[in-house]
């Protein structure tokens, strides 16, 4: 073997791959050949150093912790920035709190998917494990509004948590149970059902136990493991939807089986309501139960839209079988809270029959002329309860239209295409100082000048190329420049005047709206800006603005009460 | 060759978060010698690991060459290092731990241009070499796993360590220009 040749089997040499007699050829050539020798040793010395490397990280093991933190990470709640803090009232999605305990809509069944064997086969196994439960506790994160219905999802909001309690028993009197997300709860003792709305200081009650109510059926479906998962199978098989299993190593070392089903709705791209509730979402699941014990793990659910795929539900917390303490069986609702009645036992209105004849478009008009002349009582007759937050925002609403009302597939009501104009008055907080000297948005003040935001300018307001000309504006000049810059959404002119991260979450806020087919840019609030004042206290100026926007929206609303008025169920 | 990292990458970014797994479970093993060398801790260099696939996640958009994720991450990681050594010292609040902590790193310190290295290859000879020496897998299984002859594989890792010892030898040459350059 010559030079060339054995320098060829160096590799294949050091790796034990030579076959016994051209081994020996190798290493008889380097015992003759220095040249060749020094070569071949300094190989070896590269190689035992990558083996100890690899050695050195063998036990190394952390996707799971890395994903984990990168799902914390994405949950951080993001801070309101100053459009979406205006356009609380203006791009409202779909049933919100606002609509308060009018919003209980019927929800359809939450379908399942289609299977192949060995998915299947691990579904099975996994209702099996869980067939007996006698409580469960779920803790979830889930992309909603947290003050909007308990099955409301926005695939564009922060993620909330979702919890769920529940005592499981053969009928309804030993069955207890809670559901609670930061603006919502639901407490089923035993006895009653009783919901409070938080913000709205709202209690809604029921008086019998129920196994669901208020739009928590989606997470009792998911409570009740067992007919889950088995409906999982027997769904995705009656539908043909797509099933997948992948077998993976968890974080605890332990093998697991993660099954992936794709599920379809059944209801259009274009209908209404489309992908805002779990029934009427196209969603891919996925369940990841430990390959031993055969329990579920996990549960992520994805939803499917034309524009791209994004996590609406993150379900990483599922304790089987632990004693629920008995705290979580009470709801304190506070003294003062208003009390709202459920469609069914709405009263009858001695001019009853004045409302009852009227159509949608008629009864969404007078609600819309009643929140006009802030007239609440008569407001009332199409809602209730009628919050102060609702008072404040559409108080003095100017109609611009009411279109004829249609009705789709998944809702029992009809929807009232409606435009309308809403004023409100804010105030912000200026200050220039810092190293440009330039007046910049410090924070947001409702017209009581309580304080609604504070920006946060990590780095300061940086210094301009033209920074003397900025330097030179007043507050109010400034808050103007800033103002005309949002109607045009002017984002890198904002960005004087208001930190980066809130002008840039703002220009994704609004990406994400056209994307998802909002007219955003006709509803863009428009700013009067009017006279500023200094407070010596907080050594800032304060600039008054009366803020109006457009919007264009449906309103959701059903009769299917005994009184057949037309209640405001969302849209608002 | 399995799924270049350009295209996990791209998933990430398109909306499909759980993607990064993946790529966490390419590069988990290098990037801890990597930091176990520079930080030389084993604790240290695990929570320093973490951090920077985290950071590289966050900051994925920013990426202008999806196909040189493992050197960005890699700078990543330095930044990390960097940041985890100086927050020591202000723990410790000593001139004392600050010596003590730079001599135990730079025990180690000769080796950790290696992994620096590893990311200049090609991506197919990275991948072999990752899998045959960080994933301890033998050429064969290495040769199983990417669907490729034995002899491809070995003629990638012959590849493979020529560029590794070219580029080692000009760093080395490199350092010792500065060093003979410094005032002692």
């Amino acid at each position: 073997m010559n030079c060339a040749e054995s320098r060829d089997y160096f590799i294949a040499c050091a790796e034990g791959l030579l076959q016994e007699d051209q081994a020996r050829q190798c290493r008889a050539h380097l015992e003759t050949c220095a040249s060749c020798r020094a070569e071949y040793e300094a190989i070896s010395r590269l190689q035992q150093r990558l083996i100890a490397r690899g050695q050195a990280a063998a036990g190394v093991r952390m996707v799971e912790s890395v994903m984990s933190r990168i799902r914390q990470e994405q949950f951080k709640p993001e801070r309101e920035t100053i459009m979406s803090r205006l356009m609380k009232h203006g791009w409202g999605f779909g049933l919100s709190a606002a609509a308060g305990a009018a919003a209980i809509v019927s929800i359809i069944l939450w379908t399942m998917p289609n299977a192949q064997a060995a998915a299947e086969a691990v579904m099975t196994q996994g209702a099996q494990a869980v067939a007996r439960l006698t409580s469960i506790h779920l803790r979830g994160q889930l992309r909603t509004e947290p003050n909007d219905n308990f099955s409301g999802i926005n695939p564009d909001a922060d993620f909330c948590t979702i919890e769920l309690w529940k005592q499981f028993a053969p009928d309804l009197k030993g069955l207890k149970w809670r559901v609670e997300k930061p603006g919502r709860v639901v407490v089923m003792d035993g006895k009653t059902t009783v919901m409070l709305i938080k913000p709205a200081k709202t209690g809604v009650k029921v008086e019998q136990p129920t196994a669901s109510a208020f739009d928590t059926e989606w997470l009792h479906r998911i409570a009740n493991l067992s007919n889950t998962i088995s409906n999982e199978v027997k769904n995705a098989r009656a539908k043909g939807w797509k099933v997948s299993m992948a077998e993976e190593t968890g974080a605890d070392g332990k093998a697991k089986s993660v099954v992936t089903i794709l599920a379809k709705s059944g209801v259009p791209d274009n209908e209404w309501g489309k992908n805002w509730f779990y029934d009427s979402a196209d969603t891919r699941r996925v369940y990841r139960f430990d390959a031993q014990s055969k329990l579920l793990e996990s549960v992520r659910i994805y939803l499917e839209r034309p524009v791209g795929e994004v996590q609406i539900f993150d379900l990483s917390q599922i304790d089987f079988n632990q004693a629920i303490d008995a705290a979580e069986w009470t709801l304190d609702v506070p003294a003062d809270a208003s009390w709202a009645g459920l469609p069914d036992k709405l009263a009858m209105l001695p001019d009853n029959e004045k409302y009852a004849s009227m159509t949608a478009e008629q009864a969404a008009r007078a609600f819309f002329e009643a929140c006009a002349s802030k007239d609440w009582n008569e407001a009332g007759k199409f809602m209730s309860p009628i919050t102060e937050e609702m008072k404040e925002g559409f108080g003095g609403l100017e109609i611009v239209s009411v279109g004829e009302s249609f009705a789709n597939k998944t809702y029992g009501g009809r929807f009232v295409p409606y435009e309308i104009k809403l004023s409100r008055e804010m105030i912000v907080r200026m200050a220039n100082t810092n190293a440009a000297h330039r007046y910049v948005i410090m924070g947001l003040y409702d017209s009581k000048q309580n304080p609604q935001e504070e920006l946060d300018w990590t780095n300061g307001p940086a210094i301009l190329p033209d920074n003397d000309a900025y330097a030179r504006l007043s507050p109010a000049e400034a808050m103007k420049a800033y103002s005309e810059a949002f109607v045009q959404l002017d984002w890198e002119t904002m960005k004087k005047f208001a930190p980066d991260y809130d002008v840039e979450n703002d220009r994704r806020q609004f990406a994400q709206l056209e994307k998802s087919g909002t007219d955003a840019k006709s509803q863009v609030p428009k700013f009067e800006v009017g006279e500023a004042f200094w407070s010596a206290p907080q050594s800032a100026w304060f600039v008054k603005c009366h803020v109006v926007m457009v919007k264009k929206w449906n309103l959701a609303i059903r009769n299917d009460n005994p009184a057949r008025r037309w209640q405001v169920d969302g849209g608002i | 060759m399995d799924v270049s990292d350009k295209d996990h990458v791209e998933r990430c970014r398109d909306g499909h978060p759980e993607d990064f797994g993946l790529l966490v479970d390419r590069y988990q093993k290098p990037l801890f010698s990597f930091l176990a060398s520079r930080v030389g801790n084993y604790p240290q260099a695990e929570e320093a690991a973490q951090e920077s696939f985290v950071r590289a996640f966050l900051s994925l958009k920013k990426l202008r060459k999806p196909e040189s994720f493992y050197s960005w991450l890699l700078g990543i990681a330095a930044r990390v290092a960097k940041e985890q050594f100086r927050s020591e010292i202000h723990r410790r609040q000593g001139r004392e731990a600050a010596e003590t902590m730079m001599s135990s790193a730079a025990a180690e310190r000769a080796d950790y241009p290696l992994e620096e290295v590893i990311a200049l290859l090609p991506e197919n000879h990275r991948q072999v070499i990752l899998l045959r020496y960080y994933e301890g897998l033998s050429c064969q299984e290495v040769a199983t796993r990417l669907a490729q002859p034995l002899g491809t594989v070995t003629k990638t890792l012959s590849r493979a360590y020529a560029l590794l010892r070219q580029e080692l030898g000009a760093r080395e040459r490199a350092e010792k220009t500065v060093n003979r350059t410094e005032p002692s």
